[in-house]
């Protein structure tokens, strides 16, 4: 415990309080003995009650603020949540567009590796072995076939030519 | 696999080709022992066919010339 001298309305007093709480306990017999003071005449016991009375309506004052206070910082306390949820939203949407960014862009990477592939097969194609003999394709070889088959039956009209 | 099936297509032709050459080599005897063959008589036309025959074999033999040289042009087109 801590020994503190104090003085209000010029009557010393020897308190004690809690170690470290010196200043506040100072401090606080100031703001009493100011509003002693400001009252003028009057006993000392009267002195201390009106200061008591002051300090005690401005307590009610600030407590009343207070309360009025209250709703005004609910509606804060709720603006800030939800801004807060709005702002999570924003970022998970956020997230979502650069996911979908990124995988339209690996789709767009693949389809350029894969046409240039096929540009790549297809200037193989065309830079390919240009001395071969053009083959009969199956569509050739079929065509071919239907012309012999009309052929034969021509010539064997004309075997039976007497 | 696919060198498999351009053999294939190469003996499809191939087998093609082989059957004209031997049925205009059959046209081509008929016609040659036909013209060695004597008139039966003074008049008689060499040919014993009907004229609805004669035109409807002329016509086959236009069409598939015809056909031949649209595949061959395919052909060199590619």
């Amino acid at each position: 415990m801590a020994d503190v001298k104090l003085t209000i309305a010029g009557r010393p007093y020897d308190v004690h309080c809690a170690d470290g709480q010196e200043a506040q306990l100072i401090h606080l017999a100031s703001l009493v003995d100011a509003k002693a003071r400001g009252i003028q005449g009057g006993t000392e016991v009267r002195q201390l009650l009106f200061a008591a009375l002051m300090l005690a309506d401005e307590t009610q004052e600030a407590q009343t603020k207070a309360g009025s206070a209250e709703p005004q910082l609910d509606s804060l306390r709720a603006a800030i949540a939800l801004a807060e949820s709005r702002e999570a939203a924003a970022r998970d949407e956020l997230r979502a567009a650069v996911s979908r960014e990124s995988a339209a862009l690996d789709q767009v990477k693949q389809a350029a590796a894969r046409e240039a592939a096929l540009t790549a097969e297809i200037e193989k194609l065309r830079q390919g072995p240009p001395a071969a003999p053009r083959r009969a394709g199956p569509d050739h070889g079929r065509a071919l076939g239907q012309i012999a088959d009309r052929i034969e039956e021509l010539a064997a009209k004309v075997e039976q030519i007497p | 696999m696919r060198c498999y099936a351009l053999v294939m297509e190469l003996d499809e032709a191939s087998l093609a080709i082989g059957r004209i050459e031997r049925a205009l080599s059959r046209m081509e005897k008929a016609l040659t022992d036909r013209a060695a063959r004597p008139a039966l008589a003074p008049g008689v036309s060499a040919t014993a066919l009907p004229a609805a025959d004669q035109s409807a074999l002329k016509a086959e033999v236009a069409a598939v010339i015809g056909e031949l040289d649209r595949l061959i042009a395919e052909a060199e087109r590619g």
